[in-house]
């Protein structure tokens, strides 16, 4: 709504500054003293004959209302500056009323010489408040806003104390007590509070092993990241060739942070003690890469509370286009119900080979019942 | 002169008669939220009186405005009664709308502008007092 029953130009931009802040919804008291207008607003409307009023209606005139009253007051006001003084008296009001009802005009507007103890607007006003019935307003209203009284500190002299020092003088305020800034010995009683704050302890120590976990974790998988773009390995269809790099990960150069996107790993309520899971979504592709890495067997991640180190680095296999009937289902499931030192024993160097001879033999199986039912 | 002294002590009088009678009038804007207000804008006078006089001519100003779209709203009434006698019952049901609120507040010089609807329901756009309030 565009305001402005007929201010004049030279007000407007401080006025702008203030219908923003009054806008942006001010503080308490703005919202207070708008409820309180409202109010009285209605109630007006009522008298002059209305039975309902809609909620934007009544806060756009209760708007005008209060913009016209503050209008009156500035004006006043300015004019009491203009004579000289500081306070208002009945003259600046009335003449701050003609002001405001030039523009649809009164009696003896037109008068050059006119005095304002016979303006017109004063004997309208008085009609009015001769004519309208009286209705107060419907609550009783406090004295706003409310001045919150501060204490001052007491000084020196008024606590009786002599200022450590002779430097200090006894009218600046004391000092607080001691003991507030002080290293106090605590007393025996106390250590029944201690209780509540040994939980916390325990709870931020849990906390910080969980974190560490988090991030050990985090850096694994992104030194499998590291590792699984050195060697290319076997997808299920068996086009693609193993290449070996001879490259030893530990001894290449260490990624620089932010060289390689490492998606945030959203721990699962069972890792940590944090009840907040965040991303569920992302939980399932951080752990697509461990979880292929349980597969092959290397170390049980995720659904045990003890980590088992591998004893060599893991390979990760990239499974494309795969359906719910992966490769390496049935070894990984039998793995992760197994214990960990039997699935670290079927993976040591002397059985790989047989390990990939009967991968292969199953990659084979797989895409033979594949293509049967994409046949 | 003297009829004029004399008119302007009955100015005078009356004046003064008036602000005394203040006192006893209650308006129905309280004290304290003109007192507020007018705080706000720097408006400083110990008299009570001035502040009664201000909350009156505020509300007197209101009260206009009220009227004025009260006007409106009848007007407009009369001319749908025309074509429909279900309007007869509805009559007596005035109700303060945007639309005759902008209408009198342009008479003030106060430029009101508001959206006509905002499209959720089907019955968004109707005339409001068509619509069962």
């Amino acid at each position: 709504m565009s305001g402005g029953a007929g201010e004049t130009g030279s007000r407007n931009p401080s006025r702008d500054e203030d219908d923003l802040k009054r806008s942006s919804g001010g503080g308490a008291a703005e919202k207070f003293s708008r409820a309180i207008a409202r109010i009285a607003v209605s109630q007006i409307c009522e008298s002059a004959g209305f039975q309902g009023i809609q909620e934007s209606a009544l806060d756009a005139l209760s708007d005008v209302g209060i913009r016209y009253l503050r209008d009156l007051g500035e004006r006043a006001h300015s004019n009491a500056n203009s004579a000289g003084r500081t306070d208002c008296n009945v003259f600046d009001v009335v003449q701050g009323l003609e002001d405001l009802n030039l523009c649809w005009g009164f009696l003896g507007a037109s008068d050059v010489n006119r005095c304002l103890v016979s303006s017109s607007v004063v004997r309208e006003i008085r009609r009015f408040a001769g004519s309208a019935e009286e209705i107060p307003f419907a609550r009783p209203v406090p004295r706003f806003p409310v001045i919150k009284s501060r204490k001052p500190t007491p000084s020196f002299a008024q606590i009786g104390e002599t200022p450590i020092g002779n430097h200090i003088p006894d009218w600046l305020p004391a000092f607080p007590d001691p003991h507030t800034h002080l290293h106090t010995p605590r007393p025996a009683f106390y250590e029944k509070a201690l209780d509540p704050r040994t939980d916390n302890v325990q709870e931020t120590r849990e906390q910080r092993k969980a974190e560490r976990s988090l991030l050990s974790l985090q850096q694994q998988l992104s030194c499998n990241g590291a590792v699984g773009q050195s060697s290319k390995d076997v997808t299920h269809g068996g086009l693609k060739t193993k290449v070996v790099s001879d490259s030893n990960p530990f001894l290449a150069t260490p990624l620089q942070f932010g060289e390689k996107d490492v998606s945030t790993v959203a721990v699962p309520a069972k890792l940590s003690n944090q009840a907040v899971v965040k991303n569920p979504v992302s939980v399932l592709e951080a752990f697509t890469p461990a979880i292929e890495a349980v597969r092959n067997g290397h170390c049980e991640l995720g659904y045990n509370e003890k980590r088992v180190l591998p004893n060599k680095r893991p390979t990760v296999h990239f499974s494309f286009g795969i359906d719910k009937k992966s490769v390496g289902v049935p070894l990984g499931l039998n793995a992760r119900n197994s214990d960990v030192e039997n699935v670290a024993s079927w993976f040591s160097r002397d059985e790989e080979k047989d390990y990939k001879k009967r991968r292969a033999e199953q990659i084979l199986k797989e895409s033979m019942e594949n293509s049967q039912e994409l046949a | 002169m003297n009829p004029s002294n004399e008119a302007k002590h009955d100015d005078e009088s009356a004046l003064a008669d008036f602000l005394s009678s203040l006192m006893d009038y209650t308006p129905t804007i309280p004290d304290e939220l003109v007192e507020h207000y007018l705080a706000k804008s720097g408006f400083q006078c110990p008299d009570v009186r001035l502040i009664r006089l201000v909350a009156v001519a505020t509300q007197k100003f209101i009260a206009d405005v009220a009227s004025d779209a009260l006007q409106q709203c009848k007007a407009r009434q009369s001319a749908v009664v025309k074509d429909k006698k279900d309007k007869q019952q509805k009559d007596k049901r005035l109700i303060l709308t945007m639309e005759d609120l902008s209408r009198a507040l342009r008479d003030y010089g106060v430029n009101m502008k508001h959206q006509e609807y905002f499209a959720d329901s089907p019955s968004t756009g109707m005339d409001p007092t068509s619509r069962d309030e």
